[in-house]
């Protein structure tokens, strides 16, 4: 069962083999600061709402499940809107908009339906969790590669004397702004899913090569 | 018919605890979150004009870009006013609080709430952003309100963000242009 967890990191990874949640992943990836609360923001409404869904997956009918999906998620997003705004208003601030799109982030939607709507409770909170911080891990990789060279900073949270923000010496009086854009967010996205194809292929020829081996292996000593 | 009415009845009692549950939620955090915005108010006013005292707002009514007047004084005399500028950002409405000088020109300005992107128009709340509109506004200073008009390295501080920077130098020109004409006498 802790299968269920660890393949939401790498192996079914959301943003890079899933591709899902892309639109809120290359919008708010310009800040590492932006990439930790939407990650926050998403996990904790992906955990709510695969917890509910689970729980009620026989009481919720088979034709209405998307609407009853779809009510239980936007609860779960209001929430979190409301008390960001009450209780972490910087946080809010900064993220704008993208806290409201959590709605329509298809990693919840289709984590719902493709999962928790066919699982018992354990497994859908170990995929939450699995898949919240997958998502939370690939957001802050993309968001530190384009904060990085598209500003030459890495911003975190104020905190006493330290304002937050960490100058690379170099790149941040000559960053390449491009990769701060939108346009940089594609080309970045795109690099890194052909890393993460790459790493798969890798895998997959490797294990190849072990099957090979053991064939010839078993023929060498049946003659 | 039955299968329906079910189906109907159990989406019915989902939103229904649903809308009861954000029900409690909103009752819990709305007040935290006036008061905080009334503060937000206040320090924003305070910072804009530390030297001098902020009077009672007025609204004028017939100004679609700005939206409340604080008269400022020093010492009994007037020291121009902070406006309370709406502008139109890249995703909806920015609030701009902006002190001028009676004679129109920009003494400080502060991007309130805003919906723009992070990284990108979001960058606009950095103090360090309204540089650039500072001590313009005047009848010989045009405040800046295409990139053309700002130097190259400010201009490179804007790239991805045109519509945020439009949306603000805007409001402010409108704002300046305001009390230059002296609308404010004539208003209520």
């Amino acid at each position: 069962m802790v299968h269920e967890f660890f393949k939401g990191l790498f192996k079914e990874n959301p943003i890079f083999i899933i591709l899902l949640g892309l639109c809120p992943a290359l919008a708010v990836s310009t800040q590492v600061v932006n990439a930790l609360g939407m990650g926050a923001g998403v996990m904790f409404v992906l955990l709510g709402s695969n917890i509910f869904v689970s729980l009620l997956k026989d009481f919720i009918p088979e034709k209405i499940r998307i609407p009853c999906y779809i009510v239980i998620i936007a609860s779960f997003v209001t929430i979190v809107d409301l008390v960001m705004q009450a209780y972490a208003p910087t946080l809010h601030r900064n993220l704008g908009v993208f806290v409201q799109l959590i709605v329509v982030n298809c990693i919840i939607l289709g984590r719902a339906e493709a999962f928790a709507g066919k699982k018992t409770l354990p497994e859908s909170i170990l995929d939450a969790l699995g898949m919240g911080v997958g998502f939370f891990l690939g957001l802050l990789l993309i968001s530190l590669i384009r904060e990085v060279f598209g500003a030459g900073t890495i911003t975190l949270f104020a905190l006493g004397s330290f304002d937050g923000v960490i100058r690379i010496p170099g790149l941040v009086t000559s960053p390449a702004r491009v990769i701060g854009l939108a346009t940089g967010a594609l080309l970045v996205m795109g690099y890194l899913k052909a890393l993460f194809n790459w790493l798969e292929l890798r895998k997959e020829q490797r294990a190849w090569g072990e099957i090979k081996k053991e064939q010839s292996k078993a023929v060498r000593s049946a003659s | 018919m039955k299968k329906i009415l079910i189906s109907g009845g159990k989406l019915f009692s989902i939103c229904a605890v649903a809308a009861l549950t954000l029900g409690v939620i909103n009752a819990i955090t709305e007040p935290v979150i006036e008061h905080r915005k009334i503060i937000e108010l206040e320090q924003a006013l305070l910072e804009l004009a530390p030297d001098a005292e902020t009077g009672a707002v007025s609204v004028p009514d017939e100004n679609p870009t700005a939206r409340a007047i604080y008269p400022l004084a020093k010492g009994g005399k007037e020291a121009g006013y902070i406006l309370e500028l709406l502008g139109i950002g890249y995703s909806g409405d920015m609030k701009i609080l902006a002190r001028f000088a009676a004679d129109g020109s920009i003494a400080a300005v502060k991007l309130m709430d805003n919906l723009e992107t992070p990284g990108l128009g979001k960058k606009a709340e950095d103090p360090a952003y309204m540089r650039k509109f500072l001590g313009t506004g005047d009848s010989a200073r045009p405040v800046p309100v295409r990139k053309d008009m700002l130097t190259g390295a400010q201009a490179d501080a804007i790239t991805g963000a045109t519509i945020t920077f439009l949306g603000i130098s805007k409001a402010l020109a409108e704002g300046s242009r305001y009390i230059r004409e002296g609308e404010i006498e004539n208003g209520p």
